[in-house]
């Protein structure tokens, strides 16, 4: 039960801002709104997944948000190249893989920290999409692009159907595998993990290969629900992932964290921007507020941290 | 004669640098405790980590499981194989549960948790341990973690198990108790590589002794066919005494006093002690009886919330270490790595460190600095390639020195020593005791927190024992023998 | 017994003790590359305004070093620019305060900031990563919530301004001598004082540092503290440059600043670093910005570069420093001296990777020069001029499709003309960095100047500086201070725009009912103008149109989408949007696709090409836009004439290619005026 505390407390926190609808506009709750609150925030979600997992193995990556633009753009240049869905779809997830295990292996075979490794990959991958494409938009797609060729009321229940089963098969794994624990053992402590026979620089390794597929991932999930593909986007998507871990309970420390921690900081995080629209709250707060909220939940986890030290 | 358990041929192991291991032969029999035995540096670390296939020997070398070669080995197979290790310091999971420590890396890809569960439980039971299962192991104790890795070790149903300095950070009754266990299971057909700096314990256990020095086996020896002067000069390479008890020195005014002293967040509670200039006030206890914990009530670390502390006569409030500091305290820690120096600092950094701001306040002078160093480094004998060295360079024994030397350029009146001899090499232990003896000669009240008896009984003028947080008693050393302070250790459970 | 011998590091591991002479190498490989490849690279002139621009990153990173190297980190110092500028012009001007006392104030704020952080850290426990990542949301957060995002302060007094325009002397940057003192006082602090052994010791083992009778916690809160006063001097001399204090200030700083004290050697596990080497990555990382630029290469390559080089050089300390430790665990053991000599092979092995770091860089500025020549010398035209004038053009930002169609059409008219077009501008919308890309220009010397300014205010100063450096000077899409040009390029006036917008919604809207603006930033100065103009014109001519509220979508169509879908959802009232940032457009109009909302209309400010799907299946109702295409030709074809006198103050006409005459009027070419593009007409448009 100890450890259910910060994800109590952020059921709380969601139950808290989600009655302040109830003061508000009408429509909050309607079907359609929380619908598109979900899809809106399924590739957060999806990335979330990845960086809990590097997060959970004490490293970190900054390089999503570029990473996310370039497997959009290169989803989309494959589609454009009549490739079948099914193999533009696997051939994004490979490129971020790639990209992401590029990201590894700096990391663990170079031996650069995480966060100036992916801070250099984010300037490059970001500064060379816009050397290629001069910042133009991909457009003319096949008409099957957008949302797989699936109208739209079969294709959203379907993405939502996709990305709940790829969270719970993460979290089963995460939880249930000795692959998923290995990354909590790295995350503690790279020489104890060696002494029970973990590769840390695989380990290290695979994490980030994860998260690079995850972007991907959720890159497809964002992308494809247009007609055209806009190559700058992603920009500070990986800020907002990591507070939405952060705020999750994963600790930047390594070793500590739950995906489903991750999915109510993404709950949280997500729902607010809407909820004070709803509220007809000036967006000029919006920062602000999205600021307080990430200190105050990282400063009550310390409060609770101290009454465990305590007892 | 069956094939030994685990055996090493012609180990030798060259780092970039240096050989730490020079074709060194080693076997482990089934139900022997076979203990290992050489100063810090002698190459026993190497040697374990040949064994558990962490590192491989270089060409020439081999290694036998059951009479036959292991021809790549890795953890994991040495793991298969009934090969267990326990570490010195605890390799745990921090933040990872009690369970899933007792458990982790075993088993198949799946991991089932209620299986898991009773084995951890079982696995704590055999230990004679009892712990909450689901605790992130990050808040047990030095002892509750060491007890994990034994119950970790030996779950996995270990054929051969090998304890590297088991009883370090245990104290006496709990050291007893692992004794206790390795007998057993020796009976039950385990063979136990066993490797301590506590003479006392391997006498009383080993079956063989294997002595390493400098990377070399200097031989191999059956219980019975050395005694411990000679184990000592094997380790050595000279005759050396194991331990230097105080000269007596005149005994001068009281330098620290306390009286009810308590901290409910330290768990320690009616402290009342002294110590005077000139004398070595031992404090004996189990690990967590609070004698640590006193220590750091004392220097600041964690302030007392009951009772006083007098220097000098005076009634003093210690919120800080800076508090404590300026009263002339100075508290050498436990833990060298973590708290004792700051081992990426060169040497004459780490010495100065303490008294740079009142030897130079806001401006360093570093000539000045150097020159302190050099004259304290000299004085306790540090043996380091350059004061401008980083300090990990050196062997644990030097570091320990360094640490010492920190608080020696303080000036302190009072000298607070915790484990000041854990884990570190017999020549190095012999100079620190004979250290301790000029700096009593010198005037200073020094407090030696220790978990061996032997050297509480032949250094402390007087020694206090601590029990649950509390003064069990204090006993002048002469009177004091071992049977006395178990039985204040333990409390009314007569051992 | 001299068991210890006080044996010295030589002066080189002393000063350089993290193998900071890498980037020495570096620097100067820079400089002999750009002194062969970039026009007037290797002037003082250029070495003073490579100063100017270091200034604040500067400032930053130096502040950040403390930091870093005490084992922490701070993202919020760029935020803390924001802040501190908005402070600093509130308590100016609206308070009433004098400008030194507001600046004082500012610098509080700063301080205040830092040491906040500091608590967070020591008496909270949280990691500095999170803290400062909550700041970073939370400082800019406010700056951006107190000035509603668009309230900015500008008409600072002249002694201000040349804080951060002005030059000692004529030649030495205001800038210099106070960022030299910052320099000077934190190296200070962190190599003289007793705080910076007690940092370092910090940085290695917090918890070794604190038994060792350290004050980590005191020690640790002015760590920040400084930092954050460091950002708020900052945030002052980029008001002072720019010449308006505004919550946007300092924007994307934070990684620029961090990537330069990382890659001048400071270990960001902490322990590690000094300040020479800080100021040597630094140096490395805007020499190789202000060269590229001087060779002629857009900004995106400079990141492209900066970015490779941070990697390689990390990974070059990497190497190094594991061999290091080597040797030095092999000294111990092994007092042998032939260890020297494998220590040098290492490093023997590095010089020839840092060579090959070199020769990549000299490839790609060779390249290009060879590339400019090589275009040069093809025949352009069948009169070819005596010498190509380079025509250097700059819109708001480099990603936004209607710049990208500008560029198109600009690229165009460059053939034509046989000109030489250089384009750069800001990844964002960001007035200082148009500023220091404009300032770099005047250094290489191009022949014109043609800006779409970010900031009329920000820009318009170093417009000045181009025509005193006698290049000419057009604005095109919009205008500086008319004295800081020869010809604006008007497509259209900010009210022309918002009252053909206001119109277009009214229409749709059928006249009544409310309307919504989906914007860029809430910062953004055009997009402002825009909205006010909006708001004069629906108040005069469409009374019975209210405004509902104004969304940013931060240019994002993903963003635009979402507050697109919320607007239609928590303000039923509304009848029609109005988003006035190409990708919002075409990001409502999916919104209202898939909300399958027929009850809201659309319109907006996007290219056709973004747009044409939506228009023919009705979600977006009309677009509002000239041809971005002929805008960006047109404006070359003018900065050539006024190159070479073809173009006058005066002339009622002008000739402009395939355009056709267009008029003149006053100091102004008019493209004409707004074009409403809808269903009907949108197919004939191709851009």
């Amino acid at each position: 039960m100890r450890a259910a505390r910060r994800e109590l407390a952020l059921v709380a926190a969601i139950a808290v801002v989600g009655l302040l609808p109830l003061f508000g506009v009408p429509g909050f709750y309607r079907a359609g709104n929380l619908r598109n609150l979900a899809i809106d925030n399924l590739p957060v979600l999806v990335a979330g997944i990845g960086m809990t997992v590097v997060i959970i193995s004490a490293e970190i990556d900054i390089s999503i948000g570029s990473l996310f633009a370039v497997c959009g753009a290169l989803s989309g240049l494959a589609a454009k190249a009549g490739w079948p869905m099914p193999l533009v779809a696997l051939a994004t997830l490979a490129a971020g893989a790639v990209i992401g295990a590029a990201n590894g292996l700096l990391v663990a075979r170079a031996r650069v920290p995480a966060i100036i490794a992916t801070l250099a990959t984010m300037a490059i991958l970001r500064n060379a999409i816009i050397r290629a494409t001069g910042g133009a938009w991909i457009q003319d797609l096949p008409a099957g692009f957008q949302w797989f060729g699936l109208p739209q009321a079969v294709a959203q229940p379907v993405y939502l159907g996709a990305a709940a089963a790829l969270f719970l098969a993460a979290a089963w794994a995460l939880r249930h595998t000795a692959a998923g624990r290995s990354f909590y053992a790295v995350g503690c402590d790279h020489e104890a993990a060696r002494r029970i026979g973990l590769a840390p620089g695989r380990v290290v390794l695979a994490a980030f290969t994860i998260m690079g597929a995850l972007a991907g991932a959720a890159a497809l999930l964002n992308f494809t629900r247009y007609p055209t593909i806009e190559t700058n986007a992603g920009v500070g998507l990986e800020l907002q992932v990591i507070a939405a871990v952060v705020v999750g309970g994963a600790a930047v420390t390594g070793g500590r964290g739950t995906l489903l921690g991750t999915l109510l900081g993404v709950i949280l995080l997500g729902m607010i921007g809407t909820v004070f629209t709803f509220l007809h709250v000036n967006p000029a707060w919006g920062k602000a507020i999205q600021g307080a909220i990430i200190l105050a939940a990282v400063v009550s986890d310390t409060a609770f941290g101290k009454r465990e030290r305590d007892d | 004669m069956p094939p030994p358990l685990l055996e090493l041929r012609a180990g030798s192991r060259t780092y970039p640098g240096a050989r730490a291991l020079r074709e060194v032969d080693f076997d482990l029999r089934p139900g022997e405790v076979h203990a290992l035995l050489g100063e810090n540096g002698a190459g026993k670390s190497t040697l374990i980590r040949l064994l558990t296939g962490m590192e491989r020997s270089d060409a020439g070398g081999s290694l036998l499981v059951d009479g036959a070669v292991v021809a790549e080995p890795t953890p994991r197979l040495m793991n298969a194989m009934g090969i267990a290790a326990v570490y010195q310091n605890p390799t745990l999971f921090d933040e990872l549960s009690v369970m899933e420590n007792l458990c982790i890396g075993e088993g198949g890809p799946l991991v089932s948790w209620r299986k898991r569960r009773a084995e951890a439980r079982s696995r704590l039971a055999r230990v004679g341990v009892e712990l909450d299962l689901d605790r992130p192991v990050r808040h047990l104790r030095m002892a509750e973690k060491q007890a994990i890795e034994i119950a970790r070790a030996l779950g996995q149903r270990a054929r051969a198990l090998i304890l590297d300095e088991p009883t370090a950070s245990l104290a006496q009754n709990e050291a007893g108790r692992l004794l206790d266990l390795v007998e057993s299971l020796r009976a039950a057909g385990t063979g136990i590589l066993y490797i301590s700096h506590r003479l006392e314990e391997v006498m009383r256990i080993a079956d063989r002794f294997t002595v390493l020095r400098d990377g070399v086996r200097v031989g191999t020896h059956a219980r019975g066919s050395v005694d411990r002067a000679g184990l000592l000069r094997m380790m050595a390479g000279r005759d050396l005494a194991e331990l230097f008890p105080k000269e007596k020195v005149p005994i001068g005014e009281v330098a620290l006093e306390t009286r009810g002293l308590g901290c409910e967040s330290g768990g320690v509670s009616g402290v009342s002690l002294t110590v005077r200039r000139g004398e070595i006030l031992g404090i004996g206890g189990l690990v967590g009886s609070g004698r640590t914990e006193l220590a750091r009530i004392l220097f600041g670390l964690t302030p007392a919330d009951s009772g006083e502390i007098r220097i000098g006569g005076k009634p003093v409030a210690i919120r800080s270490v800076g508090d404590a500091m300026a009263r002339g305290l100075a508290y050498v820690p436990e833990d060298r790595k973590a708290h004792g120096v700051i081992a990426e600092l060169p040497v004459w950094e780490n010495v100065t460190l303490a008294a740079l701001r009142r030897l130079c306040g806001n401006w360093p002078d570093e000539p000045r600095e150097e020159a302190l160093a050099a004259g304290l480094a000299a004085e306790l004998g540090v043996r380091a390639p350059s004061l401008h060295a980083a300090t990990s360079t050196l062997s644990g024994g030097n570091q320990q020195k360094v640490a010492l030397a920190r608080w020696i350029a303080t000036g302190p009146s009072v000298l607070i020593l915790d484990e000041p001899t854990q884990g570190i090499d017999v020549g190095a232990k012999a100079e620190i005791h004979r250290l301790m003896g000029a700096l009593a000669r010198r005037g200073l009240a020094i407090i030696l927190i220790s978990s061996e008896l032997a050297e509480l009984l032949a250094l402390a003028d007087r020694i206090a024992v601590m029990r649950r947080g509390r003064l069990a008693g204090i006993l002048p050393a002469a009177e004091a023998g071992r049977e006395e302070l178990l039985r204040l250790a333990l409390g009314e459970e007569r051992s | 017994m001299t068991e210890a011998p006080a044996v010295r590091p030589g002066s080189a591991a002393r000063w350089f003790p993290n193998a900071e002479w890498i980037l020495l190498l570096l620097l100067g490989a820079e400089g002999a590359a750009f002194g062969v490849f970039g026009d007037h690279f290797l002037t003082a002139a250029n070495g003073f305004e490579v100063v100017r621009l270091a200034a604040e990153v500067g400032l930053l990173a130096f502040g950040l070093t403390p930091v870093i190297k005490a084992g922490g980190i701070d993202l919020s110092v760029g935020s803390m620019m924001g802040l501190a500028a908005v402070v600093l012009g509130g308590a100016w001007s609206s308070l009433g305060l004098p400008l030194w006392l507001a600046a004082a104030f500012a610098l509080a704020v700063g301080a205040a900031g830092g040491a906040f952080h500091g608590l967070l850290i020591t008496r909270l426990r949280v990691p500095p990563l999170i803290a400062t990542l909550g700041t970073y949301s939370l400082y800019r957060g406010i700056a951006e919530a107190v000035t509603g995002g668009y309230g900015s302060t500008s008409g600072f007094p002249a002694w201000f301004l040349d804080l951060g325009q002005g030059y000692l002397g004529g030649v030495v940057p205001v800038q210099l001598p106070i960022v030299a003192a910052v320099f000077i006082a934190l190296w200070v602090m962190l190599h003289r004082a007793t705080i910076g052994r007690e940092i370092t010791a910090i940085g290695f083992s917090p918890e070794g540092a604190r038994f060792a009778g350290i004050r980590t916690a005191r020690a640790t809160v002015r760590v920040y503290a400084t930092c954050g006063t460091c950002a708020a001097l900052a945030g002052i001399l980029y008001v002072s440059r720019i010449g308006q204090a505004k919550a946007d200030a300092g924007l994307g700083y934070e990684l620029t600043a961090i990537a330069a004290v990382v890659l001048g050697g400071t270990s960001i596990t902490g322990g590690r670093g000094t300040l020479q080497g800080t100021l040597l990555g630094l140096l490395c990382l805007v020499v190789l910005q202000d060269g590229l630029r001087l060779s002629g290469q857009p900004g995106e390559i400079a990141g492209l570069c900066a970015g490779l080089v941070l990697l390689l050089a990390i990974m070059l300390n990497q190497s190094w420093s594991r061999a290091r430790r080597a040797s030095q665990v092999e000294g111990l053991r092994n007092p042998d001296p032939k260890s020297p000599g494998k220590f040098k092979m290492k490093n023997s092995q590095i010089a020839v990777l840092v060579a090959a770091i070199l020769a990549g860089a000299l490839l790609i500025a060779g390249s290009n020069w060879w590339l400019v020549r090589s275009l040069g010398r093809a025949p352009a035209g069948p009169v070819p001029p005596a010498r190509r004038i380079t025509v250097a053009m700059t819109p708001k930002t480099v990603t936004d499709p209607y710049f990208v169609t500008c560029r198109e059409g600009a690229a165009e008219a460059a053939r034509e003309l046989g000109v030489d077009l250089l384009w750069d501008g800001p990844e964002y919308a960001d007035p200082a960095i148009q500023n220091e890309i404009v300032d770099g220009w005047i250094t290489k010397g191009v022949d014109v100047v043609a800006a779409s300014l970010v900031n009329p205010k920000a820009i318009s100063s170093v417009l000045r500086k181009a025509q005193e450096h006698g290049i000419s000077v057009v604005t095109w899409d919009s205008d500086a201070e008319t004295d800081a040009r020869a010809f604006f390029v008007n497509q259209a006036t900010a009210a022309g725009i918002g009252s053909t917008l206001s119109d277009e919604g009214a229409r749709l809207a059928g006249g009544r009912g409310q309307y919504a603006i989906i914007t860029t930033t809430l910062t953004d100065t055009n997009q402002n103008e825009w909205i006010r103009a909006i708001e004069e014109r629906m108040a005069a001519a469409h009374p019975a149109m209210e405004l509902a509220t104004i969304h940013p979508c931060d240019g994002q169509r993903d963003k635009a989408m979402t507050e697109a879908r919320n607007i239609i959802r928590a303000y039923p009232g509304v009848r029609v949007l109005i988003a006035i940032c190409s990708p919002a457009v075409p990001g409502a109009a999916e919104a209202l696709k898939q909300e399958d909302n027929r009850r809201v209309m659309l319109t907006g400010l996007s290219t056709p090409n973004l747009c044409r799907s939506y228009v023919h299946d009705g979600w977006v109702g009309s677009i509002v836009l000239w041809n971005t295409r002929d805008l960006g030709y047109l404006t070359v074809y003018a900065a050539a004439a006024v190159r070479d006198g073809r173009l006058k103050r005066g002339d009622s006409a002008f000739a402009a290619g395939r355009l056709g005459t267009l008029r003149v009027e006053g100091d102004q070419i008019l493209l004409g005026k707004p074009f409403v593009f809808n269903r009907a007409n949108i197919d004939d448009f191709r851009f």
